[in-house]
């Protein structure tokens, strides 16, 4: 059985509305966020993002993808009321920086960049140390997005916690205008 | 795709069921008893099995075990034969020309739809024999303590062949975590039923 068709709607709408949020809260707080453990990393939307509104035949897709960072047309589409259904995230703690695009109905990761790992053999070197310094890295990567996916769900399934939420990103959103 | 390269691409899974430690012993047997079947010297269209992560041209796990600390590591390794429409039409209309210059000999004018469709399944088969299958490969890594999996791989089609051989091989049901299932498993079974319900956000005020 198909498990990525189970729960279609639930998995759009979440991914969705997941991502959208993510791009007002990763502005309004210049990308800082916080584990559960209270290690601090950057997160931040850049570069490619594809939003998206209208149901079935009628589905409208605006994508930008400006090196300059430049998200002008992607933002008049969520003024549109189009949301955001792939980007591009980048996530830092001290030096290291990570790079993954996320589709938002499923949540695989593309392009995943992990911090470099020494690819070169040195003798006497565990045989799998490469491997499990490249693993800790994708896990590590993986514990961000779902510590902000924890923040976000933990909101949107109160009704009046997102209510409230909704109400500040529109606020947000109509800041930019000006 | 290799989860070592400098950019990847990666599924996340969960296994729904409890894995008992008797199944995780178990685990390099079973592999090796769904490894990957070469299909070199044979016509088969394709071929799919686990092979050793490290190398997939170890089927036996010779070359390093799949145990690497906390994880167990291997491979889909997916074989395909491809033949080129090109080639297949060239070559199928070469042997419907053989064929309707012997049945002229016996008086006929014509080959019949049956006939058509048989040549065209003995072309296919030869030109297959003929072609070299295409090798890919997919890392799968298994963090058994953390009940996490990771495929190496983005496409709906890999990805439902690995769901599938992986419960044939271990009896293990595996649930993609995507966003409705990583709420699911964040928020517990009781927010099922409130999360089916969600209406979708109208940020536009």
């Amino acid at each position: 059985m198909d498990l990525m068709m189970l729960a279609e709607r639930e998995n759009t709408l979440l991914g969705q509305d997941f991502l959208t949020w993510l791009w007002y809260k990763s502005e309004i707080r210049d990308g800082m966020f916080e584990l559960e453990n209270g290690e601090r990393f950057m997160l931040y939307m850049e570069q490619r993002m594809s939003v998206q509104g209208g149901d079935g035949e009628n589905v409208d897709t605006a994508t930008v993808n400006s090196a300059s960072g430049d998200m002008t047309e992607v933002l008049y589409g969520l003024r549109t009321g189009k949301k955001v259904t792939r980007c591009q995230l980048k996530m830092e703690i001290d030096e290291n920086l990570w790079q993954v695009q996320v589709k938002a109905e499923d949540f695989t990761l593309s392009g995943l960049k992990t911090p470099k790992v020494d690819m070169k053999d040195e003798e006497g070197d565990d045989p799998d140390a490469k491997f499990l310094e490249k693993i800790y890295l994708i896990e590590k990567c993986i514990a961000l997005f779902d510590c902000v996916f924890k923040e976000f769900i933990t909101t949107r399934i109160s009704s009046e916690l997102w209510k409230e939420e909704v109400a500040k990103f529109q606020s947000w959103l109509r800041e930019g205008e000006k | 795709m290799p989860i070592l390269s400098a950019s990847t691409g990666i599924t996340r899974y969960r296994i729904l069921e409890d894995v008992s430690d008797e199944l995780i012993r178990e685990i390099p047997e079973r592999l090796a008893k769904f490894a990957f079947m070469d299909i070199d010297h044979t016509a088969e269209e394709r071929s799919f099995g686990w092979v050793n992560m490290d190398d997939m041209l170890d089927d036996k796990w010779a070359v390093s075990p799949p145990e690497k600390a906390q994880y167990f590591t291997f491979a889909l390794r997916l074989d395909t034969r491809r033949i080129q429409p090109a080639v297949l039409k060239k070559h199928f209309q070469i042997a419907l020309n053989h064929e309707l210059a012997e049945a002229k000999k016996e008086g006929k004018n014509f080959i019949s739809r049956d006939r058509k469709r048989e040549i065209k399944e003995q072309v296919t088969l030869k030109l297959r024999a003929r072609s070299l299958p295409i090798p890919a490969v997919f890392d799968v890594v298994w963090n058994v303590p953390e009940n996490r999996l990771y495929l190496a791989a983005t496409n709906t089609k890999v990805m439902d062949l690995f769901t599938d051989h992986f419960s044939d091989t271990f009896e293990l049901t595996l649930e993609p975590l995507t966003p409705f299932f990583l709420a699911m498993e964040m928020l517990g079974e009781e927010a099922v039923q409130k999360l089916e319900s969600l209406d979708p956000t109208y940020f536009v005020g």
